[in-house]
């Protein structure tokens, strides 16, 4: 306890920057939330030109839900070490943290955990909340099922850990790679795609099917689909364990490439 | 004016020259650009495989129909006012986010020259290559994948009053982003309030009629992006609406009024900063 | 002074500024009720600047120094009051007001990070519409001065910072301004290119007749170059005169220094007692032998601290020296307001 206590003050300290740019954090959030809109509008259109009443197993309905829940498990399972790892790589002030008799792993867990804190409660209320009250408009009844909810947060919670490892990773590949912007750039686009944030898996047949079970899916799809109750107690069960399986995976990745990077920050004399 | 253009040439040519420089870092920032629009193009064409083409209903009637090479094209058209304005006047990201809140606008000030002017020529940003890329590639492929019937209803000659209106098409990008950028001399930053309206742009790729009321006069109106996109995309397509072209003229003229007299209150109001 | 180059009359800058308890409550109470006092930077500061003078615009930190620079350079418009330099209101003909100017700041460089030096002035002549010949006989001349040849092909960036400070002034300079604002051209820099800036400010004075306004933290500087100051002191004018008249009127201090044959001497010297100092005016330091005591003139005469010294002890080396400017100085942001 008292070793993990010694990473609440980076709690602190996120929540505290949280706090103070929460202005610029909301307006930032109104802009990324605008795609979701946007699609809104698209998918009713490509809804209406359908005969069919579901496309691939979705309504509507359920797509709406998608498309607003996936933003919101998105947002919150968004882990932005990477960058802020691979910047202090390049311009050699991560020197500063490995003189430090603390994991630096753990300083940006733990100080992202502050920002997610906050976050979590600027954004999940009203979205969630906004879900629910379309949902039983639509179905008239409430659709809201709290063991699913809470099955949803955890499985965030494991994907969350997921995107901490991934991304630290690719950070700690500054060492190596120098570039971090455009590969960034790629990095995304290519997550973004793979793991059904821009569009279910289920909609890419054979192809959708297999990538259910790469990491990418547990980022994103599995949280989402559970909230949706579109997966059945099973698959629930298969699709958590397998995000347990790559968030131990990651985290073992992490420290090899971390290991490795060390060497090579030995080699160039620091 | 010839004075700033010179200025930008010398701007230019450093901008590229560091380009030659970082060759890697420019491919992977423009693999990325296109990359991310591959991926959007992608879900376009996934969605599209399950529908035979995008309509318009009311009520249950049919009122206006687009096929998947209409809509290609007005994605394309989007990317390409929307890549010029990247391309040239890429540096009022900066004021929003740093330039004003670390004071750095003093240099603009202390120099003879129009400050905004000043701060539009510094940069040259050639990731938009990126947007303008795939922009001209969506739009020229999907003109030529056409089917015949539809391609029959494309006159050329159309181009002529578009090509007069994009200039002012890419004013309502910049115009949007000097207004905005310019609250940060009140509030010190404003990058974020930037983005929120930038993105709106969003709304530009497709075809302005599935919105509901509400949208469709913001996107026309107050962030009137659909007049850098749908709209005259679909005048090229079909000849609809000739009037968007001059409400874009229009509204570019207003917006752009608009943005030089928040820049000019600023200015007055602009704190510079520490001491 | 209707023709003088600089006339400020009755300068005001107020700023809104919010006020944040400290810690996790203070920025949550911030989020709800944001409280916001208002800062007077400057507070009704006037001050005449002739054609050719170098003047010195000192003040302790935050006494709103920069403040008014930025004032005059255009940079902020005043709450209330005004300034006009060489016939323009900075604010309101900016463009027309700027091409007369040229500034530096020491903190933050105004050249291109990635151009070469070469290009940044292409860069500035474009901006100044300075003419190919005036250009090159301009170039020539603050080459000489200010010794640019070395590093002329080298981006900004890989500049050291006497070398970009040297840049800095050079640029600020091109299109030969009447009125040059520096703002601590020296900060940082290591004494020989220090020396250097002086050298070069100084002859650009004298043979371009540009007026200078130059804010310093650094008393040498003001000392080697300005005749004149100006100070100010938590947004008003404390001090404005010659250099000379500061030390005539404020310098009462002195310092007397000798060396004593054995250390455990000083012990007899019970100044103190003998002439009853107040804390401020009086001072002993010993290292070793050596001794230096400031004393205030005022209260007891050179003539009598010499005669008590040699009355009490045996002593070597014995001499007197006016205090130096910075001893002054640190007196008068001591007092304040109150030394005008």
């Amino acid at each position: 306890m008292t070793k993990i206590k010694k990473y609440f003050p980076f709690t602190r300290a996120g929540i505290m920057e949280s706090v103070t740019y929460r202005a610029n954090f909301l307006f930032f959030l109104l802009g990324e939330i605008m795609k979701c809109f946007v699609m809104f509008f698209v998918w009713k259109a490509v809804f209406d030109s359908s005969s069919q009443e579901t496309l691939y197993g979705f309504s509507y309905d359920n797509m709406v839900v998608y498309l607003f829940i996936s933003f919101l498990s998105g947002y919150i399972t968004y882990s932005d070490g990477s960058y802020a790892i691979g910047k202090e790589i390049l311009d050699g002030s991560v020197v500063m943290r490995m003189i430090k008799p603390i994991d630096f792993d753990m300083c940006f867990l733990f100080q992202e955990l502050g920002n997610k804190i906050i976050s979590f409660c600027l954004i999940f209320l009203p979205i969630t909340a906004g879900v629910e009250i379309y949902r039983f408009v639509i179905n008239g009844r409430l659709m809201l099922d709290i063991p699913m909810l809470l099955l949803f947060l955890l499985s965030m919670v494991l994907a969350y850990g997921i995107n901490f490892y991934f991304n630290l990773s690719y950070g700690f590949l500054a060492f190596f790679l120098k570039n971090l912007w455009g590969t960034d750039i790629i990095k995304g686009a290519v997550v973004d795609f793979l793991s059904g944030a821009t569009i279910p898996l289920a909609f890419m047949g054979g192809f959708g099917y297999v990538l259910q079970f790469l990491p990418f899916a547990s980022l994103s799809y599995t949280p989402v689909m559970i909230y949706m109750g579109l997966y059945s107690p099973w698959q629930i069960a298969f699709y958590m364990s397998l995000q347990v399986i790559w968030l131990v995976i990651f985290a073992l990745i992490s420290k090899l490439v971390l290991k490795l990077a060390m060497k090579r920050l030995v080699v160039h004399g620091g | 004016m010839r004075k700033y253009l010179r200025l930008h040439r010398i701007f230019v040519a450093q901008d590229l020259k560091k380009l030659m420089e970082y060759k890697v870092d420019f491919l992977m920032g423009a693999i990325g650009f296109v990359l991310v629009q591959a991926v959007k193009i992608l879900t376009l064409g996934i969605i599209f495989s399950a529908i035979p083409a995008l309509v318009y209903k009311v009520n249950g009637e049919v009122l206006d129909a687009w096929t998947f090479n209409e809509v290609l094209f007005i994605y394309g058209f989007s990317l390409i006012p929307k890549g010029v304005d990247h391309l040239l006047f890429d540096n009022l990201w900066g004021m929003g986010y740093w330039v004003v809140a670390k004071g750095d606008f003093d240099k603009y000030l202390t120099r003879p020259v129009n400050s905004w002017f000043y701060v539009l020529t510094e940069k040259f940003c050639v990731d938009a290559f990126g947007d303008l890329f795939v922009g001209i590639v969506l739009v020229a492929y999907s003109v030529f994948s056409m089917p015949a019937e539809i391609a029959a209803d494309i006159n050329w000659l159309r181009l002529i009053p578009v090509a007069f209106v994009l200039p002012f098409a890419i004013m309502i990008y910049t115009s949007i982003k000097t207004g905005t950028a310019a609250i940060s001399f009140w509030t010190k930053r404003s990058g974020h309030i930037t983005h929120m309206c930038y993105m709106t742009n969003e709304f530009a790729s497709y075809p302005a009629k599935i919105y509901n009321n509400v949208v469709k006069t913001i996107i026309t109106y107050i962030l009137p992006f659909a007049l850098t996109a749908y709209y005259p995309a679909i005048y090229i397509l079909r000849g609809e609406s000739p009037w968007s072209l001059a409400v874009t003229v229009g509204v570019s003229v207003a917006l752009f009024l608009l943005s030089q007299l928040i820049w000019k209150l600023g200015i007055r109001a602009y704190e510079s900063a520490g001491s | 002074m209707e023709n003088s180059m600089i006339h400020v009359e009755n300068l005001h800058k107020h700023f809104k500024k919010a006020i944040k308890e400290p810690g996790l409550k203070g920025s949550i109470k911030a989020l709800f009720k944001p409280d916001y006092s208002v800062v007077k930077a400057v507070d009704g500061i006037d001050f005449d600047v002739q054609a050719g003078e170098m003047i010195g615009f000192i003040g302790p930190n935050g006494a709103g120094k920069s403040t008014v620079i930025k004032m005059l350079t255009g940079i902020l418009t005043p709450s209330e009051g005004f300034c006009r330099i060489n016939g323009h209101i900075p604010t309101q003909s900016r463009k027309e007001y700027v091409k007369e100017i040229g500034v530096v700041f020491g903190q933050r460089t105004q050249l291109w990070w990635d151009l070469a030096l070469r290009e940044t002035y292409m860069v500035l002549k474009e901006i100044y519409d300075i003419p190919q010949e005036d250009y090159e006989k301009r170039m020539a001349f603050l080459n000489e001065v200010l010794d640019l040849e070395d590093f002329i092909s080298s981006p900004v960036r890989t500049l050291s910072l006497g070398q970009r400070m040297r840049a800095d002034i050079a640029a600020a300079l091109l299109h030969n301004p009447k009125v040059l604002f520096l703002d601590e051209p020296t900060v940082g820099l290591d004494v020989v290119v220090k020396d250097n800036i002086r050298k070069a400010i100084k002859r650009i004075n004298e043979e371009s007749g540009t007026t200078v306004i130059l804010t310093t933290h650094d008393l040498e500087d003001i000392e080697l170059l300005c005749n004149r100051i100006v100070m100010i002191d938590k947004g008003k004018k404390v001090f404005d005169g010659e250099l000379s008249t500061l030390r005539e009127r404020y310098g009462q201090m002195r310092e007397l220094s000798f060396e004593l044959n054995r250390a455990e001497d000083l012990e007899k010297l019970t100044y103190q007692e003998k002439f009853n100092f107040a804390e401020d005016d009086f001072s002993v330091k010993a290292e070793g032998t050596g001794v230096k005591v400031r004393f205030n003139t005022e209260i007891a005469s050179v003539e009598n601290m010499l005669s008590f010294t040699l009355s009490k002890v045996h002593v070597k080396d014995i001499s007197v020296k006016d205090a130096d400017i910075e001893e002054i100085i640190r007196r008068l942001y001591k007092g304040g307001g109150e030394a005008k």
